[in-house]
């Protein structure tokens, strides 16, 4: 989901750095100061998750987890995501400098939307914290898939035939993080409902 | 929950082709006349089926081909070379990498020694993060989210007083 450094034209760079500076800053001033812990705990397993590579048969798939980044925190996400990304191109060379807003905008933006779209069904019942668990972490792989064919579309590719096979290298990744964003949203909820905003809690 | 987990799993193996992975490492070394290439996402992960272009001055196009299942190409030394060479490994939308070859190693054969030295380049750069990297990343994520944390904590005084 990184795209490397030299695949963007430079109008297309520039605008995802406007829009994660955006982001950012409105991310940075939603944050609370009790709801900082939770950001940095958030963006680690971010930046750590790209690491764990699965094999399934002939798929190697890596996970992103930017659906459970965004339903916990909302517009935070940005900062969260950025700095991990920030992180990931300094010390591992994931990415690249000059496609940092870029990439950031490919993974913030769907985590902010699957924020808006799933967390009111977060805390209505268990079965429903599941299936809103579940279609973020799988929704926010969608809009990342189709942000990155935006882009890729912009610097002169064909937007359809990169989206399906951008969607159809991910279909692995949206199964395994709708699971696991599924069941980290119904186990949150259980044993630490106060890292989840403003919801009803099961049973209450 | 027992009629899902045959979707998934269907669904997971109609998906053949390699998710795309972050880090595109391209490596290539001259022996025996010719230029051997290597294309990986890292240690154990072979780039496989992806294009390759090679690039003289000017960026005229010299050479290119495709990655076999081990992400390997070689091809013959061009003749009548007067630059540097740029190889371009096209790993999916996104994901490109480069690799140079210098002029002056591009006319030298290389002997033993140096072809082990850039083997060790090699593994170095597939070398999976180390774990004081990963830990300097989280370390340096809580220090900067406890650093936002005073700031906005000093504004509030601030404004307060």
């Amino acid at each position: 989901m990184h795209i490397s450094e030299g695949v963007l034209s430079g109008q297309v760079l520039a605008a995802g750095a406007v829009i994660t500076i955006v982001g950012t800053t409105i991310g940075l001033k939603k944050i609370d100061y009790d709801q900082m812990v939770h950001v940095a705990i958030l963006a680690s397993a971010f930046f750590v998750a790209s690491l764990i590579h699965v094999n399934i048969g002939p798929v190697s798939v890596h996970l992103i987890l930017n659906g459970v980044v965004g339903l916990l925190l909302g517009m935070a996400a940005f900062p969260a995501i950025l700095t991990a990304l920030l992180l990931q191109s300094l010390l591992f060379q994931y990415g690249g400098l000059t496609a940092l807003g870029v990439n950031t905008v490919i993974m913030a933006l769907p985590a902010v939307l699957v924020h808006y779209l799933f967390l009111p069904l977060v805390g209505k019942s268990e079965r429903l914290t599941f299936i809103a668990g579940f279609s973020a972490g799988f929704f926010s792989i969608v809009f990342s898939c189709l942000l990155l064919g935006m882009a890729l579309w912009f610097t002169d590719q064909n937007f359809l035939k990169t989206c399906i096979a951008i969607i159809s290298a991910h279909l692995p990744v949206m199964v395994i993080e709708g699971i696991i964003t599924g069941f980290c949203v119904t186990f949150l909820l259980k044993v630490y409902p106060e890292i989840l905003p403003n919801i009803n809690k099961v049973g209450k | 929950m027992r009629k899902i987990i045959p979707f998934i799993a269907l669904v997971l193996m109609m998906s053949s082709t390699s998710a795309l992975a972050h880090k595109v490492i391209v490596f290539a070394w001259v022996e025996q006349g010719r230029i051997h290439v290597e294309g990986s996402f890292g240690s154990d992960q072979p780039a496989k089926n992806c294009d390759i272009k090679v690039t003289g001055l000017n960026k005229v196009l010299v050479h290119q081909g495709i990655t076999d299942a081990q992400g390997r190409y070689s091809f013959a030394l061009p003749k009548n070379l007067d630059s540097d060479l740029v190889i371009e490994m096209n790993a999916g939308p996104g994901h490109l990498g480069h690799w140079t070859i210098s002029k002056d190693e591009l006319g030298a054969e290389p002997t033993p020694e140096n072809i082990e030295k850039k083997m060790a380049e090699k593994q170095s750069l597939e070398k999976n993060p180390s774990l004081a990297r990963i830990a300097a990343g989280i370390a340096l994520i809580f220090g900067l989210a406890f650093s936002a944390n005073w700031i906005k904590r000093r504004k509030r005084k601030g404004h307060n007083a």
